[in-house]
């Protein structure tokens, strides 16, 4: 599934620089080493962090999107890393269940 | 198929949680890491000999391994406290040199480093980083981006280098929106 038809019909905000990716599953962590160990390349990844390391772990299992839930503020400092490093962040103001809901819906199922 | 021969496909393999302690002497001023595996880390003030260790910091992490999913060849990473990615901090870095040159093939550089103090602890060898930086292109699904894995030893100073650890610390946010 294409990255912007999921913004597009979750209504996300798009903090960084974007590119065309396609979708192909949805991880729900807010612990980096959880994503290291587990996380599917090519994945929405939920969460609630927003420090700049989320950058590291997300490239390095080439996760399509970060998506920060819960209306979560992120600094300017961790967009800037994310941009460098071709990483997209988006932003919603819902929680990870509510959205997890929607993209299943979408079509991306567990 | 004979391990010798085989094109390995790895996964990870005894993924065990523990916290990354890094202890500093206030005597000596030697600072260590290591990682505990017990369910809450280490916190109090010990004397070991001539040193008088305090915790300075404490962090959620992963220790595994590697197995081949063709031959069964395991490569343990005891060694391994964490991967780091290069931010360019230091010019001089031949870290951020290599990163400078690799980024406009979208290759982004991560530093394997192990425990402190280096000269006393055992390190990874290039064998075990070749096969970890393997591992993370192979779980990769597309040649759209690479991972090159380094070691420690390109930093050129590492107690001031400013690479994005992949830790579980230091997350919380204290803005409410």
């Amino acid at each position: 599934m294409e990255l912007q038809k999921i913004i597009d019909a979750l209504e996300l905000q798009t903090l960084t620089e974007m590119e065309d990716r396609t979708v192909s599953g949805v991880y729900i962590s807010d612990m980096l080493s959880d994503v290291m160990a587990n996380a599917q390349p090519d994945s929405i990844w939920l969460t609630v962090q927003t420090h700049k390391n989320i950058v590291s772990a997300a490239n390095l299992v080439d996760i399509a999107a970060v998506v920060v839930v819960h209306g979560k503020t992120v600094p300017p400092d961790t967009i800037d890393l994310a941009n460098r490093f071709h990483v997209i962040i988006l932003s919603s103001p819902h929680p990870s269940y509510a959205l997890a809901g929607r993209l299943v819906e979408l079509g991306l199922q567990p | 198929m004979a391990k010798e021969t085989c094109p390995h496909v790895w996964a990870m393999t005894h993924v065990v949680p523990g916290f990354i302690v890094t202890e500093k002497c206030s005597l000596t001023g030697q600072i260590v890491t290591y990682m505990s595996f017990e369910a809450s880390p280490p916190l109090q003030q010990w004397r070991d000999g001539e040193h008088l260790w305090n915790v300075i910091e404490t962090a959620q992490s992963i220790r595994f391994d590697l197995v081949c999913a063709t031959c069964g060849r395991e490569v343990p990473y005891d060694e391994l406290l964490g991967l780091m990615l290069c931010t360019g901090c230091d010019e001089a870095c031949r870290v951020n040199r290599l990163q400078r040159q690799l980024a406009p093939q979208r290759t982004w550089v991560y530093v394997a480093y192990g425990y402190r103090p280096v000269e006393e602890k055992k390190q990874l060898t290039p064998e075990k980083i070749a096969i970890l930086e393997t591992y993370f292109n192979q779980r990769r699904q597309s040649a759209r981006s690479q991972i090159r894995i380094v070691s420690h030893e390109l930093v050129s100073d590492i107690g001031k280098c400013y690479a994005e650890v992949i830790k579980d610390v230091e997350l919380t946010d204290l803005q409410t929106g």
